[in-house]
């Protein structure tokens, strides 16, 4: 890698001077994810997911002969950068529609931008409630924590006997708060009561003095809203501290990662998500083999639903005409994604309306059936 | 491009180079007058949600709210300073480094700051004019301010705090001041920001962006006001421009900070350098 | 629990210690906070972990190797930008920023290089075992890791306090002028502060790198604030001073989640910090005021 400020610097001014108009047999969509900082480990997957999707489609001849193009950009995890890309992407660029970016707050920042200009911004990480309150263009494929996890703790109980639980969680993320929210309300509904409440902040290595003190107040299950990279430590350091103990997960503990770290500490542990690694549909083996093939790791769920948002659009865009105009093609994509099903990586996928927000219309969230897994002999399988 | 779509794609990068010049005036006020405080990325936060609450929840008109983003810090800073204006140099730093961090996990754990996931859907009220307005406005007083009594005081006390006091400046006094009007500057960047970016939660107010700020005023230079504003135009605009460069653009950004504190120690807006290269121009145009 | 949770503290509270110490010295000696020494602590876990999984070193080579690369990468540090900045005499503000740009040097290579991910050391490389005393759990690693930090503590008191070298560094902590003029080696010795900091910093990255799944470019990031709260909590530039604040920062910490809610635990070690400098600027465990920075 060569360093050349100044061809930057170039590039940047005559991108200002002149305007791009998109050549023929090119369908420019705009991807978006944290590919430097600390919430790349996130976004670099996702990423991944949406290359693969990408060479997939266009080695079958694109969208009718028209190859997609993806116009990619790093937002750094930050919400003046997501802002500052979207708008690149939207009227310097003049993308058909964007992907990303990672976090749940950078959608809260970029989005409204997005939806204002009339153009479909479509998360594929974002598990935040409100997320699809911005507006009738806001769409995401992944599913809410609050369609995830009470189908996760039903499951748990069923399997285990569970009267009272200790939950640990990270307070200073969007992602794992909305986890601990859903799951604070999943448990009242079901009337279990929680004995203690821990937690961590980002950046933590060391859990042993909460999980000691979740051991003395004796529950039957701890609760871990978490990511896989903490769920690894807490879970091995519970082990060495005596907790025997299972774990109930939110979405996104269910990496291979997890189990690959934790080995035998994570036996046990009960995870709802759309998407394992042990999904035996062709769809996510093919994915899988083909993700290992390309990148030399292990994908997670979070490439996965990278890789399935791309075929959401090819679907979509088989029903819709490009006629050359960006405005009109903008809004026949965003008429023509509600209705789109599929069957991928991450199972059978469709879209549901979000239900007004004071009034204004609201986008569109996943409607996707979370199946429960339960790590068994080192692997996740599903909990029956 | 014609003029529209280039507002359309560069305005959010536009007001926040407005904002962050700010943020480095707010920053070049303490250091004008010797004081290393890193607390101003933790005023700027409070001045926005302060100013977003004000909005969103109480539907106060959009100047109140600045109002009010503005002097919330400055009481703030009138509190704290009292006892942290004692300390000096890197025990300042320190010192309101904590105060930062302490602000984050309030933040963090507040309910009317909407705790980790923030505030959201904050309505977009600043207009360029606003940015525009607030830093003409904030120029104009603090180049009076300079050329006053209380300005030269400043200099006294960072060239030498005990031979100002000795010379009847009240030190702790104009500390103090300096400190909120930089809490106050602070926090109303932190409002006009609020209002454009739809958005806040506490990790935008972190230690990194308390550096930022720090790196922003000593960059452009701390001779005058223009130093400060380049300095947050620069350090503004470097990520988009390294763009090209990829996962290792932010090394890049390493790389200028180190250059510029090794090569250009007064920042790079340094008016006895350009007088040095007139001079030497003059001359040979003599010769 | 109590008793478990005292272990838990001492054993978090000597990371930190550890982390300290090379923080600490840096400041004793040069007078400067070396704001990249999060960056070198991130630095000397990786080197271990490439000299262990890419080139099959043995632990016990590739420990020492990759604690001399991190003080080779501090001793490059003070050689292209310290030293400058000292002969420039330069205010406290410049190796501040110089040192910030310098870790975030560090940190984008890092992530270029190796990708964003945590990773850990191979398990089945070393002993992994937990020492069991009735009810309280000891991980042996942990035990390891606060004795070494104990033992390194002494070390350099030892040598601070009883050697001719530790004679000569403290004089230059007082004033590096009068150092010169006695005929101290100013210079070299400010190289070897350098050095000897750095190598213990990285030794701190290694040590973390081995116990937890936490290898990752932003390691150092979160380890630095520790690190700021227990310099201060002991005392600026003291080294002895460095281990308690460490210490004392973890038993804080535990005691909060113990006690309190683990949600007040990161305001409390702040607002520790920010009412220990308005309390006692000098630290918990300094006698006097430190040179005037």
């Amino acid at each position: 890698m060569r360093l050349r400020p100044l061809t930057a610097l170039l590039t940047l001014l005559s991108a200002l001077i002149i305007s791009m108009a998109s050549p023929a047999g090119e369908i420019r969509i705009g991807l978006t994810e944290a590919l430097t900082g600390p919430a790349s480990q996130y976004g670099t997957p996702i990423h991944n997911g949406f290359i693969l999707a990408q060479e997939e489609i266009n080695a079958k001849g694109g969208i009718s002969g028209n190859k997609i193009v993806l116009i990619e950009e790093d937002e750094r995890g930050k919400k003046e950068e997501a802002i500052n890309v979207y708008k690149k992407l939207i009227f310097q660029d003049k993308v058909l529609m964007i992907f990303g970016p990672t976090l749940s707050n950078s959608m809260f920042a970029a989005g409204p931008v997005a939806n204002a200009a009339h153009v479909v911004a479509f998360g594929t990480s974002n598990t935040a409630s409100g997320i699809t309150d911005i507006g009738p263009y806001v769409f995401r494929s992944s599913p809410m924590e609050a369609d995830v996890v009470p189908v996760t703790l039903k499951a748990a109980i069923k399997h285990l006997n569970i009267h009272k639980v200790g939950i640990i969680y990270g307070n200073d993320d969007a992602f794992t708060k909305s986890g601990y929210d859903v799951f604070k309300q999943a448990l009242e509904d079901q009337h279990i009561p929680v004995v203690d409440t821990e937690t961590y902040s980002k950046g933590d290595v060391d859990f042993k003095a909460q999980l000691t003190k979740l051991k003395a107040a004796d529950p039957d299950v701890i609760i871990c809203p978490c990511l896989s990279e903490e769920g690894s430590n807490i879970l091995l350091q519970a082990r060495a501290l005596g907790i025997k103990l299972s774990f109930i997960g939110g979405n996104g503990f269910n990496s291979p990662k997890l189990v690959e770290i934790a080995k035998t500490a994570a036996e046990g542990t009960i995870v709802g998500s759309p998407w394992f690694d042990g999904n035996p549909s062709v769809q996510n083996q093919h994915f899988i083999a083909a993700y290992r093939k390309k990148f030399g790791t292990d994908p997670n769920q979070f490439s996965a639903q990278g890789y399935d948002a791309l075929f959401i659009l090819a679907e979509a865009l088989k029903k819709v005409k490009l006629m050359g105009n960006l405005e009109q093609d903008r809004q026949a994509l965003r008429d023509a994604l509600p209705d789109v099903q599929i069957d991928g990586a991450t199972g059978k996928f469709a879209f549901r309306p979000a239900p007004p927000h004071n009034g204004k219309p609201g986008g569109y969230d996943a409607n996707q059936t979370p199946f429960v897994y339960i790590v068994k002999n080192g692997k996740f399988v599903l909990l029956k | 491009m014609d003029w529209s779509s280039w507002w359309s794609t560069y305005s959010t990068l536009v007001l926040s180079i407005g904002v962050y010049g700010l943020m480095a005036i707010s920053i070049y006020i303490t250091l004008s007058c010797g004081l290393l405080s890193l607390a101003n990325a933790a005023f700027m936060g409070i001045g926005s949600y302060v100013s977003a609450v004000a909005t969103m929840q109480f539907e106060l008109p959009f100047s109140l709210a600045l109002l009010l983003g503005t002097l919330t810090p400055s009481v703030v800073a009138l509190i704290i300073g009292v006892p942290v204006l004692r300390l000096s140099g890197v025990y300042l730093a320190m010192a309101t480094l904590g105060f930062g961090e302490v602000v984050r996990v309030v933040a963090l754990n507040l309910d009317i700051t909407g705790g980790p996931l923030g505030l959201n859907g904050i309505p977009l009220l600043t207009e360029w004019w606003h940015v525009l307005l607030a830093l003409i406005l904030v120029l104009i007083l603090l180049n009076a301010l300079r050329h006053s009594k209380i300005g030269r005081a400043f200099e006294a006390i960072r060239e030498d705090e005990t031979a100002a006091r000795l010379m009847g400046i009240a030190t702790h006094h104009i500390k103090l001041l300096a400190f909120v009007l930089g809490a106050a500057i602070a926090g109303l960047a932190g409002g006009l920001n609020a209002h454009y970016t739809f958005t806040l939660s506490p990790g935008n107010f972190g230690f990194e962006n308390a550096v930022d700020i720090l790196t922003m005023a000593v960059l452009g230079g701390i001779q005058g006001l223009i130093g400060p504003l380049l300095g947050g135009a620069i350090i503004t605009l470097l990520p988009e421009l390294l763009r090209s460069l990829e996962e290792f653009r932010m090394a890049a950004n390493g790389v200028i900070l180190i250059a510029v504190v090794l090569f250009l120690p007064q920042g790079i807006w340094d008016p006895r350098r350009f007088r040095r290269w007139l001079k030497k121009r003059a001359t040979h145009v003599d010769a | 629990m109590l008793a478990q949770q005292i272990v838990n503290a001492i054993s978090l509270g000597s990371v930190y210690a550890l982390f300290a110490l090379g923080f600490t010295l840096v400041f004793g000696i040069l007078g400067v906070i070396n704001l990249s020494h999060g960056g070198i602590f991130m630095l000397g876990a990786y080197a271990a972990l490439l000299l262990i999984s890419k080139f099959f070193l043995p632990f016990w080579i590739a420990i020492p190797v990759a604690m001399i690369f991190s003080g080779l990468v501090g001793l490059l540090i003070d050689v292209l930008i310290l030293r400058r900045l000292r002969q420039r005499q330069a205010s406290h503000l410049m190796p501040m920023i110089a040192t910030i740009g310098a870790a975030i040097l560090m940190t984008s290579l890092a992530q270029g290089l190796f990708g964003s991910e945590a990773r850990r050391f191979p398990l089945e490389m070393f002993n992994d075992e937990n020492l069991k005393l009735g009810n309280i759990t000891i991980p042996l690693l942990q035990a390891g890791i606060t004795t070494l930090s104990i033992l390194l503590m002494l070390l350099m008191v030892w040598v601070l306090k009883r050697t001719r070298l530790g004679q000569a560094l403290r004089a230059i902590a007082e004033s590096p002028r009068a150092a010169a003029l006695l005929g101290i080696p100013v210079e070299r010795l400010f190289y070897l502060t350098s050095f000897i900091a750095a190598a213990l910093g990285g030794t701190a990255g290694i040590l973390i790198g081995l116990s937890f799944n936490a290898i990752s470019p932003f390691m150092g990031q979160p380890m630095l604030h520790k690190g700021i709260a227990a310099i201060i909590l002991g005392g600026l530039g003291d080294v002895r001073g460095a281990v308690l604040g460490g210490l004392f920062l973890g038993v804080a910490e535990v005691f909060a989640i113990t006690f309190l809610s683990s949600e007040y635990r990161d305001a409390l070690s702040f607002g520790l910090l920010f009412l220990m400098l308005l309390w006692r600027p000098q630290g918990l465990f300094g006698a006097s005021a430190t040179r005037s920075a």
